[in-house]
């Protein structure tokens, strides 16, 4: 049972500390990159294609952490084993 | 602009590319599940590209940005999160209904993160021959 209780805890905190750090990362680049354009509009392509490459690198370390996290609560290797330890099922 | 222009470029396409073989090797060296993984992520993330591009083309074209100001980033944050949503409801389904493999799935996802390492890889070789001729 404590297995099954801590790989949902788990899994929360893994997706938790990665949407709050991923949140973090691209509000700072979004506002970066706006004020950088906001001063040299001529610029704004450049800051286009590197806040486009920032942003999906972004994006995939947190789509990671949600893999991860879904893995633990619904494909864990163990999981079979430990239900049917806990549930004799 | 150009050069970035054409990394990006480069990104788009070597996406396609390395899910297409990633793809076809998985079909032939891999079981099925594991192979549809593959596909099935290599998909969900190339698809993302597309929409992330399109969405910051739009949103942060000069003149959007000092018509708008700051609500262009709120206005794209949004955006940014019914995408996520709606994939990790994707990736949800695929991992709990046991559709894929997980392994397969995160081969998938890496997609991206390939294609931008490969780009990275071949600008630092450029570079480097560059500074040696």
């Amino acid at each position: 049972m404590e297995f099954l209780v801590s790989s949902v805890w788990a899994a929360g905190l893994a997706i938790g500390i990665a949407a709050f750090g991923a949140a973090i990362g691209q509000g700072l680049g979004l506002s970066a990159a706006m004020t950088g354009i906001s001063r040299n509009p001529e610029a704004a392509g450049k800051i286009q294609v590197n806040m486009l490459i920032g942003l999906a690198m972004i994006e995939s370390l947190c789509i990671y952490a949600l893999v991860v996290a879904l893995i633990l609560m619904y494909a864990h290797p163990a999981l079979q084993s430990a239900i049917k330890v806990a549930f004799g099922a | 602009m150009q050069d970035v222009q054409k990394l990006v470029d480069f990104i788009t396409t070597s996406n396609w590319l390395i899910l297409l073989f990633g793809g076809l090797i998985g079909l032939m060296m891999t079981p099925a599940e594991f192979a549809l993984g593959i596909v099935l992520g290599g998909l969900i993330v190339a698809i993302n590209f597309h929409l992330l591009k399109k969405t910051l083309k739009t949103a942060f074209c000069p003149e959007v940005v000092l018509e708008k100001g700051r609500s262009v980033v709120s206005g794209a944050l949004v955006k940014y999160y019914i995408r996520f949503g709606i994939s990790g409801f994707i990736i949800y389904l695929l991992i709990s209904k046991h559709i894929v493999h997980p392994l397969g799935l995160l081969a998938g996802l890496s997609v991206v993160v390939a294609s931008m390492f490969l780009a990275t890889v071949l600008e630092l070789t450029r570079l480097f021959f560059k500074e040696a001729v």
